[in-house]
């Protein structure tokens, strides 16, 4: 993205949460806190001076909806570029870091006393991100046949591993209540599949790593 | 995977070629070069055909499975 259009987009965010500030501000001040706090919206009314809270929210979403629209046709354009180009795609592998994230699932071993919220150990699967670093070590490689060959074989070998482990899960989470109870039945189904995904999609990218550098290894002692 | 003898180096040097100028003439990674002349990678019937046009030599002459 050229630097001019990328000053727009972030001036453009900028606005939106300025202008989100500014309406939540007068609704809250001059328009007794109507569509800031929670209200029921079933027998809602009309007026005039929802307005700015009504135009600032959607301006918001609207810039949200084209950010992520302008994501998908980005990613889909270096998917076709790297098809075309037969290289692999660009990737710092610092992203990997991301697979940091994969320790917010042990937030839900403390939202799950409290309010009894079980979706914070999905979080587990950002342990995948991992993936990235070796994905990132390998940006820019030329995909001749036998490297093709290798992402197949790392693609299979992750799946077959992933598929293992949850059919493994399924056979035991299938007896039932898990220390009497049903609901740690669904908290270990929910981490194991994060926890199983999130393996697959770091395994095929360590794995094709491992194949390719092992065989330069090779070529090295030759 | 079926065992193969591959005579894919002295080809390549009787026509005077590197391995980077062969991987690059029939468009694939200079390992892959390596891993063939080794004859630890099956190559496909498009790549066996580009490397014996570029060598000038039959397919048979090059790769000799036992």
């Amino acid at each position: 993205m050229k630097m001019n259009k990328m000053k727009i987009w972030v001036a453009c965010g900028i606005f939106c949460v300025l202008s989100v500030l500014i309406s939540s501000w007068y609704a809250v001040t001059f328009n007794d806190s109507r569509l800031v706090v929670p209200m029921d919206c079933t027998d809602y009314v009309f007026h005039i001076k929802d307005l700015p809270m009504i135009v600032s929210v959607s301006c918001t979403c609207l810039y949200v909806l084209s950010l992520f629209t302008m994501l998908f046709i980005y990613v889909k354009r270096k998917q076709r570029q790297v098809e075309e180009t037969n290289i692999t795609r660009k990737i710092n592998p610092r992203l990997g870091f991301l697979g940091v994230l994969g320790f917010l699932g042990f937030v839900g071993f403390w939202t799950y006393p409290i309010d009894g919220r079980v979706s914070p150990f999905a979080f587990f699967l950002f342990f995948g991100f991992f993936g990235f670093f070796y994905e990132g070590k390998m940006s820019g490689t030329f995909m001749d046949e036998r490297f093709r060959e290798n992402i197949a074989c790392a693609k299979l070998k992750a799946y077959r591993i992933t598929f293992s482990i949850m059919f493994v899960a399924l056979l035991v989470l299938c007896q039932g209540k898990l220390f009497g109870s049903l609901e740690y039945t669904l908290i270990a189904a929910i981490i194991i599949l994060s926890l199983a995904l999130a393996l697959g999609l770091f395994l095929s990218e360590y794995l094709l790593y491992h194949y390719d550098h092992d065989e330069q290894a090779d070529q090295g002692e030759a | 995977m079926t065992e193969f003898e591959c005579r894919l180096k002295k080809y390549r040097q009787m026509k005077d070629l590197t391995q980077e100028q062969l991987a690059e003439k029939v468009g694939v990674r200079r390992e892959t070069i390596m891993r063939l002349e080794k004859a630890q990678y099956n190559p496909s019937l498009k790549l066996a055909i580009d490397i014996s046009r570029v060598v000038e030599a039959t397919i048979e002459e090059i790769f000799v499975f036992k």
